[in-house]
């Protein structure tokens, strides 16, 4: 998916928090954003999500503005995610039911991407009794499991052990690469931005700085 | 204290007895509290939820006033029903005053605010990220409301739980609007009122230990469920 974002203003008061003049995201990239605390990275991410409308300017995603097709077609993985009480299967399974998914389909695709994250073991686990790194897995298997053309992560692998890290790093650009989807990630790492991404822009004070 | 011990013991006979009186005063408090607590529910839960997690303007105003209906006292709540009821009021042809069905309006309307605002606190507190994740996740205004349903339900069953306390153990609005007719429009707490007027202890004591043990078995059953959750 493109993303075109056009004179994007957001301010909180009398404090602007985002301050964008025109900057475009190509298509089936790995974007990564990093930034100090309050650049404005995560409010930018929010925007794109669609999860906050009270800003100045347009965002466009191939061409289109934010409208319940594209929103279906894209979704976010937050720093701290929520999982339903229920267990890791009926998590993972939540955006294919509401998509009306056949039941076969849903079984055939939540297997997989069990198997992809090597949550496998998890499956009948309440999901809210999972430790930091599991919950993260699971969140982004529940993200990627109905294949969106765009990826938004915030900070997705904060506080999360080495290997729980390498394995949704590695999900991460094999989804990328399998479905071309757009991923833009948000990370305070240098080192992780450079791992993943295929472009990097750094923001502060609002502003895309590079 | 003799009294009391042996109202006590003659309580427990007219319980175990299956008195006619007694059991169909505490058919009545259910069924009248029941539909009360069934039809606000179905009213405030969704409008609740919906406007707990919506940002709108002057909501901060609407919360406030929210809350302050909360505590309307029941005997206001009765006396506006019974005006409204009355036979030379606005709805006095329906000829419901005095009926059942004027004490389910008049509890209704009593503990609307009261559901109303408990899921709309809830909503605002804990909705917020259960909303947002149904966006990101594609669901539409449908599936999201009915995620934060599923996700806050034990919350809501005990806000449910807190409606029907408030509507059988309210004495004011059923009172007026009722008029604790025997055999008619008799009530737990209008009836405990009564006895307990009237000198009669033992009827008076067996009806607040049924209120005490309705509470009981209500919370016993959240609790069980809660554990089992």
């Amino acid at each position: 998916m493109e993303i075109q974002l056009n004179a994007i203003k957001k301010a909180y008061g009398e404090r602007l928090v985002l301050d964008i003049d025109h900057y475009g995201i190509e298509k089936g990239q790995i974007m990564g954003i990093v930034g100090p605390n309050g650049a404005g990275k995560t409010t930018l991410l929010r925007i794109l999500a669609g999860l906050d409308h009270d800003y100045e300017g347009h965002v466009t995603y191939d061409g289109q503005e934010l409208n319940r097709a594209i929103q279906k077609k894209m979704t976010l993985v937050f720093q701290k995610p929520y999982l339903f009480h229920r267990s890791v299967y009926e998590n993972i399974a939540y955006p294919l039911k509401i998509r009306k998914t056949p039941k076969e389909k849903i079984k055939v695709k939540v297997e997989e991407i069990l198997n992809n994250l090597e949550i496998t073991s998890l499956k009948q686990q309440n999901a809210r009794s999972l430790s930091g790194g599991e919950s993260q897995k699971v969140s982004l298997a529940r993200a990627l499991v109905f294949e969106p053309r765009l990826l938004l992560l915030d900070e997705p692998t904060s506080n999360i052990d080495p290997l729980s890290l390498e394995i949704l790093e590695r999900e991460i650009i094999r989804y990328n690469r399998k479905s071309c989807a757009s991923v833009i990630i948000v990370t305070h790492s240098m080192e992780q931005a450079e791992r993943l991404c295929d472009k990097i822009i750094y923001m502060n004070n609002g502003k895309v700085i590079k | 204290m003799d009294y009391i011990i042996d109202g006590f013991f003659k309580a427990i006979q007219l319980l175990t007895s299956f008195d006619q009186e007694v059991y169909g005063i505490i058919i009545l408090s259910l069924l009248v509290s029941s539909t009360a607590t069934l039809i606000s529910s179905t009213f405030s839960i969704p409008l609740g939820i919906y406007l707990g997690a919506k940002e709108f303007k002057g909501k901060r105003i609407f919360s406030r006033l929210l809350f302050t209906s909360m505590s309307v006292p029941s005997v206001i709540v009765g006396l506006v029903v019974a005006i409204l009821l009355a036979r030379r009021g606005p709805f006095g042809s329906l000829q419901l005053l005095f009926t059942p069905q004027a004490m389910i309006i008049a509890q209704t309307l009593l503990v609307i605010p009261l559901c109303l605002g408990l899921t709309f606190n809830l909503s605002r507190t804990r909705g917020k990220e259960i909303k947002e994740m149904g966006i990101t996740m594609g669901g539409s205004k449908i599936n999201t409301l009915f995620l934060m349903i599923r996700e806050l339900k034990m919350d809501i069953l005990i806000n449910i739980v807190t409606t029907f306390s408030r509507a059988i153990s309210e004495v004011g609005a059923v009172m007026i609007v009722g008029g604790n007719i025997k055999n008619d429009t008799r009530v737990i707490t209008t009836s405990i009122a009564m006895f307990n007027s009237m000198g009669d202890y033992p009827t008076a004591i067996a009806l607040g230990l049924v209120l005490l043990l309705l509470s009981f078995i209500v919370n016993s059953l959240i609790y069980n469920y809660n554990q089992g959750g």
